[in-house]
């Protein structure tokens, strides 16, 4: 039976400890606080340190899971420990990755391939996503790549929907800056 | 102008999504099988986790550095029958040519870092039941660059990574299933693929490098 893991209901119904239920319902999730800690960290090394710092938190706090959204929580535990274990609140645009950091070898006049202008246009998608300050980044990456609502991301980052929509304006606004030539904002732009 | 992708299509194409590390997930389920002891034993849920913060799991770290099996794929993979005679040869291409890209990404070609096989060889042994044969084609221009694990089409593969001049070549090895067919290639969005089996095991070399080349490699890595 495949069980849509995002909407498993009624997580804690009874007191009594039931074996297999956090592995069957907050693991399913590992994944998820994975890829948030590695846009979190940006390294993969701190990425795996949050992540099992974060499942040690939560078996210990699975009891007092009584929400319907065991991603929303268990992605509000890894958020919480990148920011606070791994300074992610400290960085900011003025850190620039490695490969943002070398020339744009992006040349307008010629585009041998669609193959080879397509590579340019993830590498720029990836840096200018690089390159936004992290409750931006969180904001945009919760929402685009790991298909959060906004009342998940709310969930998650710890302020109100009002605060999540404002952040993912904001977030399209400077990414339409920097990539309006290739990606289509909409109204944004 | 309306040829260009909105932004979650231009993210979802550029920005990977991670899959937990094998060695993490399964640290993962032993902390719960053993909270889930724990509580069993106490009649109440557990106040603390046994520190084991395995040993184990920080040995593979700093031996393996970086893995990411990314989770492309994955999913689609385990829920699918595996093995068989009839091994759909595009799925299998199709997501070896996905983790080949993959590896490309920043930080995904290597776990281990090695031109001697005589450290990427042993590094393999307990995170993967394939001992896949390592060396190191250096004279014939293809040095060994180190290994990776991977998880492919409902496969743990060990991984050898060559270099051919600015090349990668990825070489997928895992268990051979019986009736497998050997000595397919094919070419998959610009990729090469070159498929051999030899000794129980089953080998993919994926390149961008030209099949020829990909033909010469595997004859100077098979003898």
């Amino acid at each position: 039976m495949v069980r849509h893991a995002d909407k498993a209901p009624d997580v804690r119904t009874a007191a009594a400890p039931q074996p297999g239920r956090f592995e069957s319902i907050v693991l399913p999730h590992l994944g998820a606080g994975f890829t948030l800690a590695m846009y979190l960290t940006r390294n993969t090394a701190d990425a795996e340190d949050a992540v099992q710092e974060a499942v040690l938190r939560a078996v210990r706090y699975f009891p007092t899971l009584r929400d319907d959204d065991a991603r929303a929580w268990f992605l509000t535990i890894v958020r919480r420990v990148c920011f606070t274990a791994y300074g992610t609140h400290h960085q900011g645009t003025e850190v620039i990755s490695i490969d943002a950091a070398g020339p744009q070898l992006v040349d307008d006049r010629d585009q041998p391939d669609a193959a080879t202008s397509r590579l340019q246009v993830q590498q720029r998608v990836r840096d200018a996503i690089d390159q936004l300050p992290p409750l931006l980044r969180e904001a945009i990456v919760l929402r685009e790549l790991q298909d959060c609502s906004y009342t998940e991301i709310a969930t998650v980052t710890q302020v109100p929907v009002g605060t999540v929509m404002s952040r993912l304006s904001r977030a399209r606004t400077r990414l339409a800056e920097m990539l309006h030539d290739v990606v289509d904002f909409g109204d944004v732009a | 102008m309306s040829e260009l992708p909105d932004l979650r299509k231009a993210m979802a194409e550029s920005l990977p999504v991670y899959e937990a590390p094998a060695a993490l997930r399964m640290w993962a389920i032993e902390q719960a099988r053993a909270a889930d002891k724990e509580s069993l034993r106490d009649g109440q849920p557990p106040t603390s986790v046994p520190w084991v913060r395995t040993r184990s799991f920080y040995k593979w770290r700093t031996a393996a550095g970086l893995v990411i099996a990314a989770a492309v794929g994955w999913g689609a993979a385990s829920l699918r029958p595996v093995g068989g005679t009839t091994p759909g040869i595009s799925v299998t291409a199709n997501e070896l040519v996905d983790a080949h890209v993959r590896s490309l990404l920043p930080n995904h070609l290597l776990d281990v870092e090695s031109t001697d096989r005589h450290t990427v060889k042993p590094w393999f042994a307990g995170k993967t039941d394939v001992a896949p044969r390592v060396v190191d084609l250096s004279d014939k221009g293809f040095p060994l660059l180190g290994g990776r694990l991977d998880y492919v089409d409902g496969h743990s593969a060990a991984v050898l990574i060559y270099g051919r001049r600015l090349h990668k070549i990825n070489v997928f090895v895992w268990r051979s299933t019986p009736g497998e067919l050997p000595d397919r290639s094919s070419a998959v969005r610009g990729y090469s693929l070159l498929h051999w089996t030899r000794g129980g095991l089953s080998y993919w070399a994926v390149s961008d490098a030209a099949e020829p080349e990909l033909e010469a490699f595997r004859d100077a890595y098979v003898q």
